[in-house]
């Protein structure tokens, strides 16, 4: 009696390995066939229209007679905002981050932190929303221009999505450097803030670059924002007062339209697999260098 | 005197980034309380759209966007949680599994509308789902995933080894351990991880586009291979799309205000779940 | 968990027929005035759910190719390679028109011109003139506000002008962004169907009336008469594509638009009733 009940336990026992190893790997080959699917559908892309093309045109226009698929405007516009964004973002981030670590006092700390928890919270097309009725006539207010719905307004929108990440991370590797750092360069007689500038940020530097390029990869992946906020020109672009017209909007856009199998349908696949590749060599190396963060302090 | 001039001048730079950070989120939600909360009553929620969307209420959206969540949640809780059991009580540490995690971490990292293309190519072409609820909500479940594993596998790791050791020397077996011990000591960070990306995920308009979401629809969505409305998309949708987008913007801030409360709200339950569990520790 | 799985394959099993629901996609124009019809026969037949989405009429065409719509809403007759395609699927499609719609070209009220000729309005869109100044003897450089390669409306001003557009003109996600965006910009022109612009012209907005060598009488594009006798540059018949074979499916709502209240639904959105 009792060895039968213990076999069954045994049983049951392997059978849920058994599940647990399934799913596990079943989850695993899911996630995996995201990658197999980009690359299947850009080769067949690549099978019609030539990668020298693709990399060296101007223009991105599949719907003229002659299509032209050209990733360059595009590329070139993810860049602009994705930059523009970090020029606003990078500062403002850290030095919210070494505000909280170093100034804040724990009060303000216990208010400040759910501020960021929130402002991460927003969805994007609430940001995108206020990109159109707030921030957009705002910039062309400024700049005096007629409409404000270019890469500027991408930009700073995006930069208020990405603080988040960049402040988390930072503010954690801040945190990181150990006291004695800092006790040694207050014993040779360097002040607070000397001390912050010259020791503290500088042994950090690792997992700053890593915030930083974690908060890349967020602004160059988004896609409502920039859809609504950025105008959608398909142009290179010259300058952050241009309307642009990044990867993601333009799958977004033209991803209803294309009948299934056809080269315009795997033109966006390829261009979603350019994205794929930048996003993941810039989270790789941000966790790169959060690792070595990491290294340098255990 | 130098000095000094350089001290406030730090000063000033480190506080000042904190309060125009902090002002950031105080603008987005003043502008948007301010103009929207007249617009939410009930009958906004509890009513469809009239006269072409320019009046009436968003309930279709607000079903929609509540089914979805459902689907998503049936999706990427079971299999994240136990891809994440996998991981942490089953494998053993090898470079295998630390790739599997490594692309599980980046895959996180992934672009939102690119599951939307993996959804479209899986969901809706290739298993002949069509443009519909499911479609829709298995491409956010895929979204999930990532983030559902990386937290629940964070919550398990809290659990100090000593106590599986325990239950196994009492002669439990691995499953009975995890069943009876980790899981429910595990639950409440397990669960906090869960909310948050659901949160995310109700709030999410690139994998839905080609998925199955639609601007409007004139009844409720009742069955699973139907098209729905759905709240962030609603939104998009009055700003950009609506052929009188001056008339709708009430609307479209009620439901931007809407929205807001939604995810704030699970962010909150899930931070009380977290802020319970870790006083009782 | 097992409470998990029960219910995943609940949910897989409770996926009904979808006899009972007509997916409508594209055109941009058509969607608002799909949505009111829409409105309208919920209240003849509320067991039919319909579900309404826009995008450009290439997107309606794409779908109904792709299976993800029953009926294709477009303001532009389907092209030769977007038929190709059906037959190479061995899909057959009909169409149904039912309504006419008439493009708008709009300016903002602060330019003094009323009317403009074809001739100029190729020239503008295809880049050649790139200020207003020999047009209006104002000095701003003219911004173009059009729609995206996959709407209908593009291909129809594109085709019947015989142009292919400046790459600088902007590409805007629907009609009501470019009337905002000339409502803002004094220096815009852009183009939109006729529905949009009998609710919110006058505030900033002009439409101008259009002459050509063979009518060099200026016609609105809100001048009902002279719509109704064809003499509007501009005028296109507003269409419904959908497979043959589900056209039991999709009757009972073609049949609500051909009623005189669903002909009177399109009047009062600022459409013309079929010829």
């Amino acid at each position: 009696m009792i060895k039968s009940n213990s076999e069954k336990r045994e049983k049951i026992d392997w059978l849920f390995k058994q599940l647990f190893k399934f799913t596990g790997f079943a989850t695993i080959a899911l996630l995996g066939g995201i990658f197999l699917m980009l690359i299947y559908n850009s080769i067949s892309f690549f099978a019609n229209v030539s990668p020298i093309d693709f990399f060296t045109g101007s223009q991105w226009d599949p719907g003229s007679a002659t299509s032209k698929y050209s990733i360059i405007p595009l590329l070139a516009s993810t860049g602009l905002v994705a930059i523009g964004s970090m020029l606003i973002a990078v500062p403002l981030g850290i030095f919210t981050a070494a505000f909280l670590s170093e100034l804040a006092p724990k009060k303000l700390q216990t208010f400040l932190k759910p501020v960021i928890e929130m402002l991460a919270a927003i969805p994007s097309v609430a940001i995108g929303f206020l990109g159109i009725v707030l921030v957009g006539p705002g910039i062309a207010k400024i700049f005096g221009i007629e409409n404000g719905l270019n890469a500027l307004n991408g930009s700073v929108l995006l930069a208020v999505m990405a603080l988040p990440t960049i402040i988390t991370i930072s503010e954690d590797a801040i945190n990181a450097v150990p006291k004695s750092h800092r006790e040694a360069s207050f014993a040779l007689g360097a002040n607070k803030w000397e001390t912050m500038f010259q020791v503290t940020l500088p042994a950090a530097l690792p997992g700053l670059i890593a915030a930083v390029l974690l908060g890349l990869g967020r602004a160059l992946g988004e896609t409502m924002t920039v859809l609504m906020a950025t105008g959608n020109a398909s142009v290179l672009p010259e300058g952050f007062l241009d309307s642009i017209r990044t990867i993601t909007a333009t799958i977004a856009i033209e991803m209803g339209e294309v009948p299934y199998q056809t080269t315009h349908y795997y033109a966006l696949f390829a261009i979603a697999a350019v994205l794929f590749m930048i996003t993941l060599l810039i989270n790789f190396l941000g966790e790169y260098f959060a690792n070595r963060l990491r290294k340098f302090h255990a | 005197m130098k000095k000094k001039i350089l001290y406030i001048f730090n000063w000033i730079l480190l506080t000042g980034s904190t309060v125009i950070v902090t002002l950031f989120l105080g603008v987005i939600l003043f502008d948007i309380f301010s103009k929207g909360l007249s617009s939410v009553s009930w009958s906004f929620i509890s009513k469809f759209p009239g006269n072409g969307m320019t009046t009436g209420g968003i309930l279709p959206a607000i079903i929609g966007t509540f089914l979805l969540t459902i689907v998503t949640t049936l999706f990427a809780v079971p299999f994240g949680v136990t891809c994440a059991i996998y991981l942490n009580e089953y494998a053993k540490p090898s470079l295998l599994t630390n790739i599997i995690r490594a692309s599980i971490r980046n895959l996180a990292g992934i672009p939102s509308i690119i599951y939307g293309l993996f959804g479209l190519a899986l969901f809706v072409q290739s298993l002949r789902m069509g443009t519909s609820v499911l479609s829709a909500g298995l491409t956010l479940g895929l979204l999930s995933l990532p983030y559902i594993i990386t937290t629940t596998e964070e919550a398990l790791k809290r659990i100090p080894n000593s106590m599986r050791e325990a239950t196994l020397a009492l002669g439990a077996t691995q499953f009975e351990t995890i069943r009876d011990v980790v899981l429910p000591k595990s639950l409440p960070g397990i669960l906090t991880g869960v909310i948050l990306t659901l949160s995310r995920a109700a709030g999410e308009t690139a994998p839905i586009l080609f998925t199955g979401v639609a601007f409007y629809i004139n009844t409720l969505t009742a069955s699973l291979n139907q098209e729905f409305m759905a709240l962030p998309y609603h939104l998009y949708m009055l700003s950009t799309q609506h052929n009188s987008i001056e008339t709708v913007r009430p609307l479209a801030y009620g439901t931007s205000v809407v929205l807001i409360l939604l995810v704030f709200t699970m962010n909150i339950v899930a931070f009380y779940i977290r802020f319970k569990h870790r006083t009782q520790e | 968990m097992k409470w998990c799985f029960a219910g995943l394959l609940l949910l897989f099993v409770s996926c009904s027929n979808d006899e009972k629901s007509i997916k409508i996609k594209g055109s941009d124009t058509e969607v608002n005035l799909a949505v009111v019809v829409a409105e309208s026969f919920h209240i003849h037949k509320p067991e039919i759910s319909v579900s309404i989405s826009g995008g450009g009429s290439g997107l309606g065409i794409a779908s109904l190719l792709n299976g993800t719509a029953d009926i294709a809403n477009s303001s532009r007759r389907i092209k030769e390679e977007e038929m190709q395609l059906f037959q190479k699927k061995g899909i057959r499609i009909d169409s149904f028109v039912f309504a006419q719609d008439a493009i708008a070209f709009v300016i903002s009220d602060e330019l003094p011109i009323d009317s403009i000729s074809i001739q100029h309005l190729s020239a503008i869109l295809k880049g050649s003139y790139r200020n207003w100044k020999a047009l209006t003897g104002i000095d701003k450089p003219i911004n173009i506000y059009g729609r995206q390669s996959n709407s209908g409306t593009y291909d129809f001003v594109k085709e019947i002008l015989g142009i292919e557009f400046t790459p600088y003109a902007k590409q805007m996600n629907g009609n009501a962004q470019i009337l905002e965006a000339i409502k803002a910009d004094h220096s815009g022109i852009g183009y939109v169907g006729s529905g949009y612009v009998t609710k919110d012209s006058g505030n900033g907005l002009k439409v101008l009336s259009i002459y050509s060598d063979n009518h060099p009488h200026a016609v609105s594009p809100l001048n009902r008469e002279m719509i109704a006798a064809g003499k509007y540059y501009f005028q296109r018949p507003l269409f419904q594509y959908y497979k043959s074979s589900s056209f039991l499916k999709i009757k009972p709502f073609l049949d609500f638009e051909k009623t005189k209240e669903g002909q009177l639904i399109i009047q009062s959105s600022g459409y013309y009733p079929i010829l």
